[in-house]
């Protein structure tokens, strides 16, 4: 019995971009499967790598489609997300009418918020997972997180959306501020009078104004299913249903970055499953040839950093489990590579 | 307590370390990518995910300088790591002389927006209480762009100073976040310039729009590792470029390339097995850059620990 085996139904596989978070979430589905557990993959990756992988095709980017595998166990599904189209199909769901739903789809604040904004794509996958686990067609889902600017942004997203929701900053937006005619109503705040349509006017541009109060009064009847929902998300992601697997590589630029996570995970009641260090060099066979000048130097320092860094880390992580995954001569591109990752985990 | 290692080995000259085979015959020779770097004012440094960004802007800025250049490395990152390459402790938001025309910064956006506050506001409750607003905090974290134009417009400060007493800086690097996040930056100043279109933040919009529309003036690096995901993200990298913003990346990075594995060293142990996968991927992969339409210059992959010393060797190998 390792980790796995006894992986609640939600598994969010996350760390820093680059360290191979696709494939320990391809692998880890696989595995899941293979135990005899129905499993979506979900990711983000915009490189659409699963896609590859899994062999799934484009088609997976709609709707979750089946990984044709041969062997034992259950269906394996595979998902690709994209954050747009999450976020308009909440918009759908909660708008009460096609009025509303338009008026918010082609406002160009919002094209800019679901577009650009800091935290909605990571919002959106914590989003799409609660959907799919409310659905509760599978036994087992596998997210891939989305490579974040700031390994936090993740976790912060659905506090961010309550507090947004929470804070008076909507209040002062849903004031009417502009007549029909679009002219901002400066009676609407004494004391302050016509100086200050000038003044926002200066600061930000009118338009952008007019746009973002338009977009949050069409988002009013919106925002209870959301405020609902973000806090379900929250209560999910750190009750006994989750885990997280943290995935970093062995060098030394890594380590700080696992260690913060995994204590930000600890800090916030998130319940941080094994600790997974990828891509480990072997350590060299024999007397390590420092001073040759060739290629075998370096494969002996990158044994060495590794073995290492995986020493470091393990010390330093105490009770949290570690698993190492070797660097692999072929890296995996399809399911038989999958396969070598799959059973070390 | 990380940092603690015992070297007991002798790194190799980088001189010793043989670069692969140059595949790519239409590459110029290595001085006329510096040259071509070195007359930009900024240089925006992006790519994949831990291929290197940090490791080349650094050397880099650190070769401009010792070719003359009075250069500003500036970091945007939140887990400050090139201070580390420069031999710093943390910048914490200064501007750092690090050696003969070098300099570093460590610039988070919302630090220069909250000093922007308070050098508008200037009464000291009255900027508590706007800091404090939660207004204030979603204006700052909300509104699309914002961050964006902060960072631009600090280089463009840089290059070119309001003051004439300041000294300008010939050369900005920017250690930016990877590609996508990297390509929002470069789009923030027009999008912005649209919405808003005037006021002192639609100037500032427009005039870094016109600034980093300039080629003559604005560059992108792409860093990669010569390996089949990054290859893929780099040329969708350039096909973005061309498409988005009607540009090519002034220079494509092939970082950590390893070099021939020439001894005997049991070459069928795994470590040999692995090492001859990786160097055959590698040459393939700069196949596949060669299609790329920018030159493409190659970095050894280097047993050295992060550090000054990797800066060094990799500043010289440029
Ligand atoms: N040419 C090289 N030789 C040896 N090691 C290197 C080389 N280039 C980078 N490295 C090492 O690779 C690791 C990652 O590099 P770096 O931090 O520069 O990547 P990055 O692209 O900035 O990462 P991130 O996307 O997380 O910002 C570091 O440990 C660095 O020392
Ligand atoms: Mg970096």
């Amino acid at each position: 019995m390792t980790w796995i085996d006894e992986a609640p139904s939600l598994l969010l596989v996350v760390g820093s971009g680059g360290v191979g978070k696709t494939t320990v979430a391809a692998g880890a589905g696989l595995r899941l499967a293979e135990a005899g557990h129905e499993t979506l993959v979900m990711t983000f990756d915009p490189s659409l790598r699963l896609k590859d992988t899994l062999g799934v095709g484009a088609a997976a980017l709609d709707q979750p489609v089946a990984v044709a595998r041969s062997g034992p166990g259950a269906p394996l599904w595979a998902s690709l997300l994209d954050a747009r189209t999450t976020f308009d199909r909440l918009v759908k769901t909660y708008s009460q009418d096609s009025a509303t739903r338009d008026c918010i789809l082609g406002n160009r604040y919002y094209h800019h918020l679901a577009g650009g904004l800091a935290g909605i794509l990571e919002y959106m996958a914590v989003e799409r997972l609660f959907e799919v686990y409310e659905e509760g067609q599978y036994q087992r889902i596998v997210l891939d997180t989305p490579p974040t600017s700031q390994a936090l942004d993740f976790l912060e997203a659905p506090q961010r959306i309550v507090d947004f929701l929470d804070s008076g900053a909507l209040r002062v937006a849903m004031k009417p501020w502009f007549d029909d005619r679009g002219r901002l109503r400066a009676s609407r705040i004494p004391g302050l009078g016509r100086g200050l349509e000038a003044w926002l006017d200066r600061l930000v541009g009118i338009d952008l104004l007019r746009d973002m109060a338009d977009f949050f009064r069409a988002f009013q009847p919106l925002f209870d299913g959301f405020r609902q929902r973000a806090l379900q998300v929250q209560k999910l992601l750190r009750s006994k249903a989750t885990q997280f697997v943290l995935v970093t590589g062995p060098d030394e630029a890594r380590i700080p970055d696992a260690l913060f996570f995994a204590r930000r995970l600890a800090e916030g009641g998130y319940p941080l499953g094994p600790v997974v260090i990828n891509r480990v060099h072997p350590e060299y066979p024999g007397q390590p040839p420092w001073n040759s000048d060739d290629g075998a130097s370096i494969l002996a320092w990158q044994g060495a950093r590794d073995q290492r860094g995986v020493a470091a880390l393990r010390s330093l992580l105490g009770a949290t489990q570690t698993v190492v995954l070797p660097q692999l001569e072929v890296e995996p591109a399809d399911l038989t590579g999958l396969a070598e990752i799959s059973r070390r985990l | 307590m990380l940092r603690q290692r015992t070297r007991v080995y002798t790194a190799p000259r980088h001189d010793s370390i043989p670069l692969a085979p140059t595949i790519i015959t239409t590459m110029a020779p290595r001085s006329s990518h510096l040259r071509s770097l070195r007359r930009l004012g900024l240089i925006l440094v992006t790519g994949k995910g831990g291929v290197g960004k940090t490791t080349v802007s650094t050397a880099l800025a650190r070769r401009l300088a010792e070719d003359g250049a009075r250069v500003l490395l500036l970091e945007m990152d939140p887990r400050e790591s090139a201070h580390r390459l420069l031999g710093l402790p943390p910048s914490g938001g200064e501007v750092l002389e690090c050696g003969e025309g070098l300099y570093f910064q460590n610039l988070q956006p919302r630090r220069v927006i909250d000093r922007l506050v308070r050098e508008r506001i200037r009464i000291g409750p009255i900027v508590r209480k706007v800091q404090a607003s939660p207004i204030y905090e979603h204006f700052v974290a909300g509104c699309p762009g914002l961050e964006e134009l902060v960072i631009l417009g600090a280089a463009l400060e840089q290059l070119e100073p309001p003051h004439a007493r300041t000294t300008p800086f010939q050369v900005v690097v920017l250690d930016a976040p990877a590609t996508g996040h990297g390509l929002a930056l470069l789009a923030a100043p027009r999008l912005v310039s649209e919405v808003i279109e005037q006021g002192p933040f639609g100037r500032l919009a427009g005039e870094l729009a016109t600034f980093i529309g300039n080629p003559e003036r604005c560059g992108v690096v792409a860093v990669t590792h010569a390996q089949d995901l990054a290859v893929q993200e780099t040329l969708e990298l350039c096909r973005s470029l061309e498409a988005e913003h009607g540009r090519r990346a002034e220079l494509i990075v092939a970082n950590g390339l390893y070099p021939a594995l020439t001894s005997d060293a049991s070459s069928s142990s795994p470590t040999a097995r692995i090492w001859s996968q990786r160097r055959a991927a590698n040459l393939q992969a700069l196949e596949r850059l060669a299609a790329a339409p920018a030159p493409v210059l190659q970095l050894p992959l280097l047993p050295i620990d992060d550090g000054p010393r990797l800066a060094a060797e990799l500043a010289r190998a440029l």
